[in-house]
């Protein structure tokens, strides 16, 4: 690829200085990047076969068309490897739509992170766990593509925390916030055939996201006994209005869960059904304004509007008898989550 | 010459021309829009304002619009009924 590179350039003395320098531009996330070298940044679109001019998102509230040398650029600050920069472009391209809504999840005081869920064959050929500690540290895939996205929202967008992105806390997902379904152990569809891909393919869903919430049960051995635990948990929300939850079951729920011949559907309609409060709830735990009257104790509201809101995703370690939820953000008119297809795009 | 450059991560939002219509000199007999961003009472505190500028400042009407959700620009419809219908907009962003 010969086009030209049009950003801007630094010239440092060594690796350390140019370190230094990207703290000193505010274009980290507080960690070291690696220095994003033109050889570097130029692996990075080989690998995904794209134009550094190519648009890979534009944010409407922000006049900003993010290029593929604007994604390249922060995927190697974020350390990611070039075979990482379909997915992270697939990602992009996600929370560029306009479903995704960008502006809110973004900015909002409700301090969302990008819930990222990759499934399948790159999902594996590129090392993303599925497995133990799931939402934590020690993967380089999971770190660095979703550390990628948020590099991106930061220096290309503009999505500065105390400045446009308003998240009154945030949480720990803002760093990177990726994960894989475990297509092999699941006796589940996975997610992204769900939602519209073929099996063979791999995608991306990106889900604008609050903190997982986990939850307890090594008592129960039946299906509708573990979900009962996670409704009685997710029966009671910080907030109100969500367009989705997650429902993450890892390997001894997913296992007893599947073992009752449940599937994802089951689940989602059992879910859905035993999460609703009344409106009376809402009324006296101060999530909706107003004297209660007599219909509100019978007038029920339910978590999202369908049973399809609820995203169901096979993941985390095979061993202890804990599963998550993880709350949306917003409402179904602010921000849906995006299955995107993650593209090769190599002649 | 140096041994390493690197390049800026940054963009450079697109330069919007922005420009203010004049404000009037009164609002005696002009019409208000109040536009709505569903957040929670921010309907009611417009209303008020309305009722505000009608009764204090001589505002002949008020029509409001809500928009979609409080993260998205007010949609076309509303600024096509607002440039038909009324001479002055208040909005704004509420919690």
């Amino acid at each position: 690829m010969t086009t030209q590179l049009v950003s801007k350039r630094y010239a440092v003395e060594d690796p350390g200085q140019a370190i230094e320098l990207c703290f000193e531009k505010g274009w980290t996330d507080g960690l070291p990047v690696v220095p994003p070298t033109e050889s570097r940044v130029r692996a990075m679109l080989d690998l995904v076969g794209l134009a550094p001019e190519h648009q890979v998102a534009f944010i409407t509230n922000r006049q900003v068309a993010v290029t593929a040398e604007k994604v390249a650029i922060n995927a190697v600050m974020a350390g990611c490897r070039p075979e990482y920069m379909p997915v992270v472009v697939a990602a992009v391209e996600g929370i560029g739509d306009p479903r995704w809504g960008y502006h809110g999840p973004a900015t909002s005081t409700g301090g969302a992170g990008v819930l990222m869920i990759v499934n399948g064959p790159i999902s594996r050929s590129l090392g993303f766990n599925s497995g133990d500690n799931l939402f934590g540290p020690g993967w380089r895939s999971n770190a660095t593509v979703g550390r990628a996205v948020r590099l991106v929202m930061r220096n290309a967008i503009g999505t500065l925390p105390g400045k446009l992105d308003r998240g009154t806390l945030g949480h720990g997902g803002k760093y990177s916030y990726v994960i894989a379904e475990n297509e092999e152990e699941s006796p589940w569809t996975p997610l992204h055939v769900e939602r519209g891909c073929r099996p063979g393919d791999s995608a991306v869903t990106v889900m604008a996201a609050l903190a997982p919430h986990q939850f307890y049960n090594q008592l129960s051995s039946t299906a509708a006994g573990v979900l009962t635990t996670m409704c009685d948990a997710m029966k009671n929300p910080g907030m109100i209005g969500q367009p989705h939850y997650c429902v993450v079951l890892a390997g001894e729920h997913m296992r007893t869960i599947g073992a009752d011949g449940w599937s994802k559907s089951d689940i989602r309609k059992f879910v859905f059904e035993n999460t609703q409060n009344s409106v009376a709830h809402f009324k006296r735990t101060g999530r909706i304004a107003g004297a209660i009257k007599p219909d509100d104790e019978s007038t029920m509201r339910s978590l999202v509007l369908t049973s399809d809101d609820l995203l169901v995703v096979a993941a985390g370690g095979r061993a202890g008898s804990f599963s998550c939820y993880i709350p949306g953000w917003g409402s179904r008119t602010s921000s849906q989550a995006v299955t995107v297809t993650i593209k090769d795009r190599r002649g | 010459m140096s041994p390493l450059e690197i390049l800026d991560p940054t963009v450079e939002p697109k330069k919007q021309p922005l420009t203010y219509v004049p404000r009037p000199d009164s609002l005696k007999g002009k019409r208000i829009g109040l536009v709505e961003n569903t957040k929670f009472n921010s309907d009611r505190l417009l209303l008020k304002i309305g009722e505000i500028l009608k009764s204090e400042y001589g505002a002949a009407e008020t029509r409001m619009w809500r928009k979609h959700n409080s993260s998205v620009p007010a949609h076309d419809e509303i600024i096509d009924e607002a440039r038909r219908g009324v001479d002055v907009v208040v909005a704004g962003v509420g919690d």
